[in-house]
């Protein structure tokens, strides 16, 4: 099944990278960079699976994201805001995946006879909803939130093996989500985004499909959820709230929303931009010729948004859609230059 | 999605700004400790003079004794790394140049340093010294008042930018979660902004994290105490922000209170950023019911929450209302005058009407250190920097550089050995800060003088203005044994209320026409 | 449900879809006006009728996507008047659309296939097996029908509308139904196209049972062996295309009309 794509290869010499990066890389951008982009990509991903796959554009990623890190520590932690219940790290993990895979099917059942606007409304609902939730009920966090939550011993104080677990997830999710693809839910899946109501006048259950894929991506996203909070240590109600909710679309939509691998293309330019726009003089000379502190570092909201312009005028469906763009253009030029190579470069189904 | 001839020159343009982000990351990641990329462009301006603009492939030329890039960062190394943790974005992120500019005044006064730019702070400093140790600038960072985003910032301060000491934060789930990193990582010195969380230190405990200000609840010591005795309350309603200050600010109020014999009859909390307040002033007691009424209501709410008060009760007169910080004589542009009379709760530094010699000699410095700072009291418009360091933020970020400077120096710049000698010195300080002595607690928790305020009618101008009644000395974390470390954080209504013996009771310093009658 | 009388009176004469005053409302306006209409199996029937006459509406309510106001609708003898259009594909029915209804982010190949797992309740399967091959044999079998074999491996967004409207019947026939409902087949087809949808409608098995919503008189006449002529929401006429096309009320609400147009 696995073909030789120009795709493929280059998704498989990147995980070639990823898993030797430590070796190369500092300290600083393994953890610091490449983690998180792990994480937020993976949390990403979720959005990307359903969106491209499902035609849901779900903002209540990350708000399951968010509830596995706030089951984590709930159950871990042994002081502080929350339940306390200081019981060991594998059930916090094994108990977060719970909640957030029954979370999202519970919202799951509930959104799935919405569609387009109606569900991203919808979504984003939940995840205001979820903010105040665990701002008002102190029994769970209150503002304040959980902090000092500590990994299991086998990755407290071991960033690398943290970075090799987000990497793993991250590698088993891609192509855990493209295999899918392939298979006879995936490609019901696909039918329904395409057409609901043929889908049911083909026999089948559209708002299950919808809801299990729905729940689905809620526990993937409970993964990310896990990992975050073992790298983060702390999570509160602001840690969910809508601004981390529109980073995630951001991330997804950088990366290119019908294209599971933007989702990671979209968490690495999010985070390095975050962190290493400051480091371009370029841009530090721009705000002096503006004479206001347009793009100072403390403006990391409005670079962001212009990159997201651009990219989105360059191309609508993002990074990986210009990189798809370009892979087409060399084949087309290779298929001209060499009429009779095989032709078989067949498209699959668009993703 | 077909691929489009019209959009090649965008996509192109796209590619390569991609490229150059990469590009960046890439370059980025070569300084491995921290001294070849510093993060922003104050660190730039205290690089070496001697430093080539064309050097060598490696470029890895920092000051010539830095030790071998594999080792541990700042063990045996003498230089010292300071970070500054402020907050650019979020609620308070128009103090950031108030935070910083408190910080660099503490090594301009004690350490020697120059400010790069005479109009703002955030350009950094140059020529910090103490002992014979240079002191180095390597990054600011940028917060945005959730908790999240300061672990990020702190991370790269620290780990990016190799910063061994880091100034900061300013708010409370900042501190709290800086503090837990703090935990996690022994060989770098946190010394508190502003940030008031009562967790911060007695809850975590980091041994490396050292707080010279106040949390939210000692900066409403005293005040019940006032009410009670020469207010005359024994009932009080309390209303709060939902949220972690909130709930501290008026547990402060509440052990206070019932310390001195109150007793709380209804504590309301409405949720950050509520706009209608009427649901939530409804289920306060009305005013023939209470004696008084505790405001812990911040922002935009402060008005609004009174003025639906006002609506729904009716009547709104100084001697039956009290607040935390929030309150502030503009509050009588809405109100009318009628609020005068409403005591205050205290902050860092102390209010404008005092005036010793020290604080003199301190704003004095701030107006010699710069023309013009943009803080956030002058609404981020240039205004005389005395303004922006006598307010609380400033002032509590002075504070924690002035305890890293003088700390140093008694130890004559000694950052071996983890910095053992440093914290030993920091733990044991007493420092004469311009607005009142500050020592530590075994939490490293700072033992404050705070004060009580009150809004008063200026009989010339017939303005609003707030006038400094009392100041309150010693004040600690414990509230004379309300809190402790077995306690849980103060949350909306779990403040123990029961008379108490506090050390400052019937010590409060009576301050007339602005002078503290010691 | 077997035990009900008119069930056993149905089954007796093989009746395939059995409707019984039938009526569609919507608001105020009726779609379909106490509509009674038998189809036996190997049926070919036409449904004629000017636009805005109810025959999708008609094919909405076999189908399932609209529930009846009133009267009942019974596929082999079962009553499924409120029955969900998902679980109809069960009892043997298919339908075409009149606007194409595709998927068209999959491949031809995958459309056919996709199609046919909805009936065999495969589609929650995360694993492929056996029986996937069989499925697959069956799609390009149903491409090869519908003369989309060189096209199998297309993205049907790419393919040209004639192409499209073929799949569109493809989809229909690979599920192997029992009652084929096609609406419009032949709507936006160039003439060589519609020779080509008459060979392949008149190609069909003997024994399958077929209702056609068609403008388009020469195919719809050359087609079926049954006409029914709707206007404003009732039945107006029934017979063989002969009979039709010699009855002067269908010439005055329809064929007038047509010939006028």
């Amino acid at each position: 099944m696995i073909s030789l794509s120009a795709r493929n290869v280059a998704v498989a010499l990147t995980c070639v990278a990823l898993i030797l990066l430590p070796a190369f890389g500092s300290d600083f951008f393994v953890d610091f960079v490449a983690t998180r982009t792990l994480m937020l990509g993976l949390a990403a991903s979720t959005m990307v699976f359903l969106s491209a796959y499902g035609g849901m554009v779900s903002l209540a990623q990350w708000l399951i994201f968010g509830v596995a890190g706030f089951a984590v520590g709930n159950v871990v932690a042994e002081s502080g805001r929350g339940l306390n219940l200081g019981w060991g790290p594998w059930t916090g993990v094994f108990i977060a995946l719970v909640a957030a895979t029954l979370l999202a099917l519970l919202l799951g059942i509930l959104s799935a006879r919405s569609t387009g606007i109606y569900f991203l409304m919808l979504t984003l609902t939940y995840a205001v909803v979820g903010f105040f939730f665990f701002g008002q009920v102190t029994t769970f966090s209150g503002f304040g939130g959980i902090t000092g939550i500590d990994p299991p011993g086998f990755f407290d104080d071991r960033p690398k093996r943290l970075y090799y677990a987000a990497l793993v997830l991250s590698m088993l999710a891609y192509v855990g989500f493209r295999a899918i693809a392939r298979t006879p839910f995936g490609l019901a899946l696909q039918g329904v985004r395409d057409d609901p109501v043929r889908m049911s006048s083909l026999g089948f259950n559209v708002q299950l499909h919808r809801t299990l894929a729905f729940t689905l991506a809620g526990f993937v996203a409970g993964l990310a959820g896990v990992l975050n909070i073992w790298w983060n240590g702390q999570i509160d109600p602001t840690s969910i709230s809508i601004g981390p909710t529109l980073d995630l679309l951001i991330i997804a939509v950088i990366g290119g929303i019908s294209h599971l691998e933007g989702a990671w293309l979209g968490a690495f330019v999010f985070i390095g931009a975050n962190i290493y726009l400051r480091d371009i003089p370029f841009l530090g000379s721009i705000e002096g010729l503006l004479e206001e502190r347009l793009l100072a570092e403390e403006r990391f909201n409005t670079v962001i948004g212009l990159l997201l312009l651009l990219i989105m005028l360059a191309s609508p469906d993002g990074l990986a859609g210009i990189i798809a763009r370009i892979e087409h253009g060399i084949r087309l030029a290779f298929r001209r230059s060499n009429p009779e190579g095989d032709g078989s470069s067949l498209r699959t189904n668009g993703q | 999605m077909k691929p489009n001839k019209n959009r090649r020159l965008p996509s192109l343009l796209g590619v390569l700004f991609a490229i150059v982000l990469i590009a960046a990351a890439c370059g980025g990641d070569d300084g491995d400790d921290g001294d070849a990329s510093p993060t922003t462009a104050p660190a730039e301006s205290t690089a070496p003079a001697d430093d080539p603009p064309a050097d060598d492939p490696p470029a890895d030329d920092p000051p010539a004794d830095d030790p071998p890039a594999d080792d541990p960062p700042a063990d045996d190394d003498n230089t010292i790394r300071l970070g500054i943790m402020g907050e650019c974005e979020g609620a308070f992120g128009g103090f950031h140049e108030d935070v910083v500019a408190g910080a660099t005044l503490a090594l301009i006064n004690g350490a020697g340093a120059t400010s790069t730019s005479a109009d703002t702070a955030l350009d950094g400093f140059s020529g910090a010294s103490v002992a014979g140790v240079p002191i180095e600038l390597v990054g600011i960072g940028c917060g945005d008042d959730t908790a999240d985003r300061a672990i990020q910032e702190v991370r790269t301060l620290v780990e990016q930018d190799g910063a061994n000491v880091v100034i900061g934060p300013l708010s409370g789930d900042e501190g709290i979660a800086i503090a837990n990193y703090a935990l996690d990582n022994p060989e770098v010195t946190f010394i508190n902004g502003i940030s008031g969380a009562q967790d911060s230190t007695l809850a975590v405990r980091a041994p490396n994290f050292f707080r010279f200000n106040g949390d939210g609840a000692q900066w409403n010591a005293g005040i019940g105490d006032i009410l009670y005795n020469e207010g005359g309350w024994r009932t009080a309603a309390v209303i709060a922000d939902d949220y972690g200050f909130g709930w501290t600010s008026a547990g402060g109020f509440v052990a206070d209170f019932c310390a001195a014999g109150g007793q709380i009859v209804s504590q309301v909390f409405p949720p950050l950023g509520t706009t209608d307040y009427s649901s939530f002033v409804q289920q306060l007691p009305n005013p023939d019911e209470v004696d008084g009424y505790f405001w812990v209501i911040g922002g935009t709410g402060t008005n609004a929450s009174l003025e639906a008060f006002l609506n729904a009760k009716g009547d709104l007169t100084g001697d039956q209302h009290a607040g935390n910080l929030f309150f502030s004589p503009a509050l009588a542009d809405a109100l009318g005058t009628d609020i005068a009379g409403a005591y205050v709760g205290g902050f860092a530094s102390l209010p404008g009407d005092i005036t010793t010699p020290e604080i003199e000699a301190y704003l004095a410095s701030a107006d010699a250190a710069w023309d013009t700072l943009s803080g956030g009291l002058t609404g981020n418009e240039p205004g005389p920097p005395s303004t922006a360091l006598g307010f609380g933020f400033a002032y509590g970020y002075y504070t924690a550089g002035l305890a890293f400077v003088q700390a140093l120096e008694q130890v004559g710049g000694d950052m071996s050995n983890n910095q053992a000698a440093l914290r030993e010195a920091l733990s044991n300080l007493e420092l004469q800060a311009p607005y009142g002595p500050i020592t530590l607690d075994e939490n490293r928790q700072a033992i404050v003088d705070t004060f009580v305020a009150q809004l008063v009618l200026d009989e010339a101008s017939g303005e609003i203005v707030q006038q400094t009644v009392a100041i309150i000395p010693g004040v600690d974390q414990t509230f004379g044994g309300t809190y402790s470390t077995e306690t849980d954080p103060p949350e909306r209504d779990n403040t123990a209320c029961e008379p108490r013996d506090l050390p400052w009771q019937g010590n409060s310093i009576p301050v007339i026409d602005g002078v503290p009658q010691r | 449900m077997t035990s009900n009388a008119a069930v056993t009176q149905i089954e007796s004469h093989r009746s395939l879809l059995w409707l019984e005053s039938v009526t569609v409302a919507f608001g105020g306006l009726l779609a379909l006006s106490s509509v009674d209409l038998e189809v036996v199996e190997g049926d070919r029937l036409a449904v004629l009728g000017p636009n805005g006459a109810g025959k999708t509406t008609l094919f909405n309510a076999i189908a399932g996507d609209i529930t009846p106001s009133e009267g009942k609708v019974l596929i082999k003898g079962v009553d499924c008047t409120a029955l969900p259009s998902r679980l109809r594909p069960q009892l043997g029915v298919a339908r075409t659309y009149q606007k194409t209804r595709l998927f068209p982010g999959l491949t031809v190949e995958d459309n056919l296939y996709l199609a046919q797992t909805g009936k065999q309740r495969r589609h929650l399967s995360l694993w492929r097996n056996a029986k996937d091959a069989e499925l697959r044999a069956k799609a390009r079998e149903a491409a090869g029908m519908v003369w989309l074999t060189d096209q199998l491996s297309a993205q049907v967004a790419d393919l040209a509308h004639g192409q499209q409207r073929q799949l569109e019947i493809g989809i229909a026939l690979v599920t192997e139904p029992d009652l084929i409902m096609l609406d419009e087949p032949a709507s936006g087809l160039s003439k060589g196209e519609r020779e080509r949808l008459v060979e392949l409608l008149e190609a069909l098995p003997v024994d399958s049972t077929l209702i056609l919503i068609e403008h388009d008189m020469e195919v719809a006449l050359s087609v079926a062996d049954r006409v029914v002529v709707m206007s404003d929401g009732e039945v107006v006429a029934t017979g063989t295309p002969d009979e039709i096309r010699r009855n002067p009320l269908v010439h005055a609400i329809y064929l007038g009309e047509e010939a006028a147009s």
